[in-house]
């Protein structure tokens, strides 16, 4: 489980996570959900400690995140994260030496099903591969859970669906994935959990089936009434 | 296998009422193997843990058996069988006459119409 207690980030005298409260469990994939500039980034480098927090707590399986825990989580963030003339087989050859949890079988299986080409150079990649080079990396990592920043943003329909495809299948089954994302059409059937913030604070936090079940409300039907409401 | 998902209903809801759809139309026979969780969450691009809770209700209704390290099976006993079309019929007559009750429709009319359209609808029957 990843427990965020009351953590507050400021930069300067702007103030980016204003006590923020929530938890990601393990086997579950939980959606952090917002416009753009809520912190929805903030949050995931904070778990890779990647900025400092001015107060509270972040745990990993009730760990205070240290260089330990990075071993148990893989950060897949939106930008770019490899060497941009390194082919993807030299890419995949570098996180092995850098990581004892890399795991090449599962790097394989991810170039397949992604329809990636190992000898390829990431700089000559679309924009949609080299999203999935990032979704590789980190994939690929025997890890218990994994940080995704926007995996779909910009990115095509078709690859989009791809990616998707991804949380159904073994690739993420029992890890604890937290993603982040402004457009959850895509993947609104897919999560267990959603997590919904405003001007870095938690609005609201839910099972979606149970909110379906319950309420008869979907994901966007309860973004509606705490965005426009 | 493939569903369209509506976005209010629970997932696992909809997955069920797509296994009855199927046992009462016959696609799936009785004790025939329905795929494993992991494949079920794989096929319709649904979250495994939303696989495993369909599942989980659907066993516990009786409409499939899971022995230990066999495949699941849809139930071979008639009386949950019998069950489940009445289940379905009387859910497609309660929509039937709630739309047609709304608009004022006579019940001779309304059958009328019943009797003729049953006639002609066969081939398309699809999904």
């Amino acid at each position: 489980m990843i427990e965020f207690k009351n953590v507050v980030k400021k930069y300067g005298r702007k103030v980016v996570l204003d006590g923020v409260n929530f938890t990601a469990n393990k086997g579950e994939i939980t959606c952090l959900i917002g416009v753009n500039g809520v912190g929805k980034t903030t949050i995931m480098n904070a778990i890779m400690k990647l900025t400092p927090v001015q107060s509270g707590e972040i745990l990993v399986d009730g760990e205070k995140v240290t260089k330990k825990t990075f071993e148990k989580v893989a950060f897949i963030p939106d930008a770019a994260t490899m060497l941009p003339n390194m082919k993807i087989e030299e890419a995949m050859e570098f996180m092995d030496d850098f990581y004892t949890s890399w795991n090449q079988s599962r790097a394989n299986e991810l170039l397949d099903f992604f329809n990636l080409k190992k000898k390829d150079k990431i700089s000559s990649l679309s924009k949609g591969n080299t999203a999935k080079v990032n979704l590789l990396m980190g994939l690929a990592l025997d890890v218990d859970y994994i940080l995704m920043d926007e995996p779909f943003s910009g990115i095509d329909i078709f690859t989009r669906e791809q990616i998707a495809e991804v949380f159904t299948s073994h690739l993420i089954e029992d890890r604890g994935v937290i993603i982040t994302t402004h457009e959850i059409n895509d993947i609104e059937h897919l999560i267990d959990k959603a997590v919904l913030l405003d001007n870095g604070t938690i609005y609201k936090e839910f099972n979606t089936e149970t909110m379906r079940e319950d309420e008869g409300k979907s994901v966007i039907d309860v973004m509606r009434e705490v965005y426009r409401g | 296998m493939k569903i369209k998902f509506n976005n209010r209903d629970p997932v696992y809801v909809q997955v069920i009422r797509h296994f009855k759809n199927q046992i009462a139309k016959g696609f799936l026979e009785p004790g025939q193997a329905i795929p494993s969780r992991r494949e079920l969450a794989n096929q319709l691009k649904i979250n495994p843990n939303t696989a495993q809770r369909a599942f989980k209700e659907m066993e516990e209704e009786g409409l499939i058996k899971t022995e230990r390290n066999q495949p699941s099976r849809v139930t071979s006993d008639e009386n949950i069988l019998q069950d489940l079309r009445d289940e379905l019929i009387i859910q497609a007559v309660n929509e039937f006459v709630h739309s047609v009750k709304s608009i004022n429709v006579p019940l001779d009319d309304a059958l009328n119409l019943v009797k003729q359209k049953y006639g002609k609808e066969k081939g398309d029957l699809d999904d």
